[in-house]
Formats: structure tokens, sequence, C-alpha cells
């Protein structure tokens, strides 16, 4: 909270302060309102952000409001994040050693350190995917202005450093924007920067515990690209956390595809080939509607609306093909006892459990594909 | 009682986010009370209802959705299944066909429904039923055109 009420209280007045100082130095009235417009957007979405925390969407759609000028260099770095990703996680022993040190949290270092990453970052700009010395220098002031959100927030050691990592990657890319925007070697607006950047490391929190906290076998069967990639920034987030959390991530062939495997390369879907493609069959008309994206995606349980965990997801009490919790079930078993996809009364002859613990969607996907088949 | 809050919450988010979804109901929450809703729905074209807004009071029990909300018209309405005076809806999914798949918005669906389609067999509204039942098409939609008017049309003037 401390340096959310710092940089709340800089933000305008370093930013008019700025903003008239650019207007003297250089008569460009057209990069100059830019610039101003760039800033008044992202802190109308910072304290927007502030107001309600969470909001997935807004920390998303940030990235693509704010870079007016810049929006094909913000693609293209989004394109190309693995390759800066893998670079920074070379230099992973720097930046824990960045990390330790700087979390003594100081205003004006944050704003050195940033000031010279990015100077740095200046004199090889629009050359920065080629080129590790840049990136090196934004990874480690990036670190650093991450590091006073790591000091201040109070959640655990997991998703602190995760989330100070997943800072970091957003951080960089605000950079690169910067540097698009501020080609004529302007830095006198620095503190407004490194006033966004923090605000943006707010915003971009609650961005990564999602993330973590995705379910890595329902990540693993949804087929599409943009999972995909998510999920192997996730992995990349374990891996730099120097953690094994749970063994299953690093099992993941997405793992691998994190760094170094082009966009072009066939997708999950095709090594795991059978299961993967019955359960899209299973998820993509075959069933009635209650299940539709039951096994694609983390779903709630119709009825009670609590999370389905694995237990339910490997319950199946009704031919039709209805889910639920083992919870609402006992409840309805108790009550009038049908099934409320279809209204039938429930058999216990039907009831599918798996028992032993298997692979349990793998062997729904295959009875749900059979009996639909038919 | 803390899943039927639980699943209450859920559906006032997805009626929020899908407002513009279907522009014949619209779910209102009670302030202060999530177990209380008032819903207002268009009258089906076509039917003798057409052009009226109607609006329903909808009680959710604790039970929910074990149990199917109370549902009633507020505003008053000729039809066979709709009692005139207390506005009590006979529907079989408000009853014995609940199912706990059932959403409050799929409930405002079911009597939008049930308007386009009266069921003159098993009738609340005896007149309106008799009517029906006899075969007097024209005598019972004169009828629910003008009660329509009356009730669920802004008033002119």
């Amino acid at each position: 909270m401390d340096s959310d009420s710092i940089a709340n209280a800089s933000v305008p007045a370093s930013k008019d302060s700025s903003k008239e100082f650019v207007k003297k130095k250089r008569g460009n009235n057209r990069l100059a309102k830019l610039k101003q417009c760039k800033m008044d957007a992202r802190r109308e979405q910072w304290l927007s952000q502030v107001k309600n925390k969470g909001s997935k969407e807004e920390s998303n759609g940030i990235v693509g409001c704010v870079s007016f000028s810049s929006t094909l260099s913000a693609i293209c770095g989004r394109e190309n994040r693995s390759l800066g990703s893998r670079e920074v996680r070379s230099r992973g022993d720097e930046k824990e050693g960045g990390l330790g040190v700087h979390t003594a949290n100081s205003e004006s270092r944050v704003d050195n350190s940033l000031v010279s990453g990015v100077s740095g970052n200046q004199e090889s700009r629009k050359s920065w995917s080629q080129s590790s010395s840049s990136s090196s220098s934004t990874s480690t002031s990036t670190s650093t202005s991450t590091s006073t959100s790591t000091s201040t927030s109070t959640s655990t050691s997991t998703s602190t450093s995760s989330s100070s990592w997943c800072c970091s990657r957003s951080a960089s890319e605000e950079e690169e924007e910067d540097d698009v925007d501020g080609d004529d070697g302007c830095v006198d607006d620095w503190e407004a920067v490194a006033d966004a950047l923090t605000a943006d490391n707010k915003q971009h929190q609650p961005n990564s515990e999602p993330l973590v906290e995705m379910d890595p076998a329902l990540v693993d069967a949804a087929p599409s690209e943009l999972v995909n990639k998510e999920a192997a920034l996730g992995a990349s987030e374990m891996e730099h956390c120097g953690e094994v959390k749970g063994s299953v991530e690093n099992n993941r062939a997405w793992r691998l595809d994190d760094a170094f495997r082009p966009p072009c390369l066939p997708t999950l879907s095709k090594q795991y080939s059978f299961p993967l493609n019955s359960e899209r069959c299973c998820a993509h008309g075959a069933v009635t509607w209650p299940c539709n994206g039951i096994i694609s995606q983390p779903s709630p349980c119709p009825i009670c609306c609590e999370d389905l965990d694995p237990t339910d997801y490997s319950f199946l009490p009704c031919l039709c093909g209805f889910r639920l919790c083992l919870f609402c079930y006992k409840r309805i078993l108790e009550a009038d006892g049908r099934c409320p996809g279809c209204r039938k009364y429930y058999d216990p002859q039907n009831v599918e459990m798996d028992a032993n613990g298997g692979p349990p969607q793998y062997r729904l996907a295959r009875s749900f594909s059979m009996s639909t088949r038919f | 009682m803390q899943a039927s809050r639980a699943r209450l919450f859920k559906e006032y988010k997805e009626v929020q986010r899908e407002k513009a979804v279907d522009p014949e109901i619209q779910l209102i929450c009670d302030d202060s009370n999530i177990f209380k809703w008032t819903a207002l729905i268009k009258g089906p074209s076509e039917t003798p209802y057409e052009g009226g807004v109607f609006q329903l009071a909808l009680v959710v029990p604790e039970q929910y959705p074990l149990q199917p909300p109370q549902v009633r018209f507020l505003t008053k309405i000729f039809h066979p299944n709709v009692h005139f005076k207390s506005g009590e809806i006979c529907l079989d999914i408000l009853k014995t066909a609940w199912s706990p798949a059932w959403t409050l918005q799929s409930v405002c669906r079911a009597i939008i429904a049930l308007m386009a389609h009266p069921e003159p067999d098993s009738p609340l509204n005896c007149d309106s039923g008799n009517l029906l039942r006899s075969g007097d098409i024209r005598g019972y939609q004169s009828m629910a055109r003008m009660y329509t008017r009356l009730a669920a049309m802004p008033k002119k003037g």
C-alpha cells in the first residue's frame, strides 16, 4: 500500500510537469498530445483497476488500448514474448540477485534503474528481439521496479514470486512500447513512466494468479493455441521460481514449447491425438447442453455453482450425461431422486464411478463418445 | 441455504451479463434480498398479449434450486392458466416437473411460452378456459386483449 499511495500522489503532478516540459522542449504538438493522451488513458485504466481489482479483461485490454502508435510493435512483442522470456530466464541468476538486493524499496532507485535500463535500451532500440544486452538490461530494471510491489504485497511466497515474474514480463512489454513512442530520445518523463509501471504492476498481479492455479490437466485438454501459450508462460513462471509445484507440469510437453517452439509447429492436440480428439468431439456437439465445455474448462456444478473437483468429474450419475457434484446428487437422491437433465429417476445401475483413481477424463471421454455415437 | 445463495448470485451475474440477449425478459433482483426477484416480460407477438409488459414476482425458497421458485403475475392477465385475482400460475415446471437445472431466466421463458400456448384443460381462470374449450377463440382473444390494454400497457393521455 505504500507504493500505492506514493504512486497515487505523484502521478498527476509528475505528469503535468513532464507534459509542460515536453511541450516547451520541442514544439511538437502532435507527439506531446499523443503522449499525454496515452498517459491519461493509462492513469484512468489504473484508477479504475484500483477500484475493482481482479478484473482480468481490463488488464488485458490495457495493452491494446495504450499503444496507439505502436500497436504493431506491441503485437510483435506479444508474438515474440516467448523469445524474450527465454533470454530473461537464461539470466535468471542475475535477476534473482537483483531481486534480493532491491527488495529494500526506494522510489529513487526504481527510477534510476528504470532510466538506465531504458537508456540502455535506446542504444539498441528497434532491435530488441535480437540483442541480448538490451533485453537483459530491461529485465533487470523491470525486476527492480516490480520488487517494490513484491515487498509490499502480502500473499504467500509462491504467488508473490510468480506474480513478480509476470509483472516483469508485462513491464518489459510496456517499456518496449515506450521505446517506440519516445523514439526521439526524450527521457524527461520517466518518472511518469515509472508511476505507470507501478500501476501496471498492480494491474497485472490479478492476472497472474489464475494462470498459476489453473488445473494443468484441464489446460492441457483445451486445444486452443492461446491457452497453450498461456500455459507455456505459466510453466516458465514455475521454472523461473525454481519450484516444483506439482510434478505434473514438468512432464508436460508444452513446457518445452515455451521457449524453443516456433508457433508454426503442430499444437498439443496432435501429440495426444486420441484422448483429446474424443474429448473434443464430446465437448463440441455430441452431448446435450449441460455438459458443454465441462471437460475442456473448469466448470461449476450447474446446481450449486461450486466448482467440480476431480471426483465430480469422474462421476456420471445418469446416461443423459448431466453432470453434477456429489453433494447435489445426494441432496437430489434424498429429495425426488430425478436427474435434473432429463427428469428421469436416477438408476443406481447406471452410475459410473471411476473408483480406482486412474485418468478419469480419458475414460469418461471415451465412454461419452461411444455412447453418443449410437 | 448457502448453495441457494451462491446459485442465485451466479444467476444474477448471468442476468447482468446477458441483458441484451433476451430483450423479452428483464429480471431484477430485490435490492436487499436476493431471494426476491421481479421480472418484466413482454407479451409474445401474435397473441392477445402483444404489446403488453407483464410484471412477475418471484420468491425463491431456501432449498432452491431443488425446489422451484414461486412465481405469480402482479399484472392482471386474462389467461386460462393464470388465476385472475391472485396471479397464481398453473405451470407444471413450477410444480411437479421442476428441475434444478432450470433457472429464473428459463422460468420466465417458460411463462412466455405458456402465454403463447394456453392450456385450457387445466384452468385456473375458468372463464377464459371455458371460452377456449367451447371454441370461442375470438371471445377469448378480445377479452385477453382488453385486459392487456387495461392492465399491461401504459395509460394513454
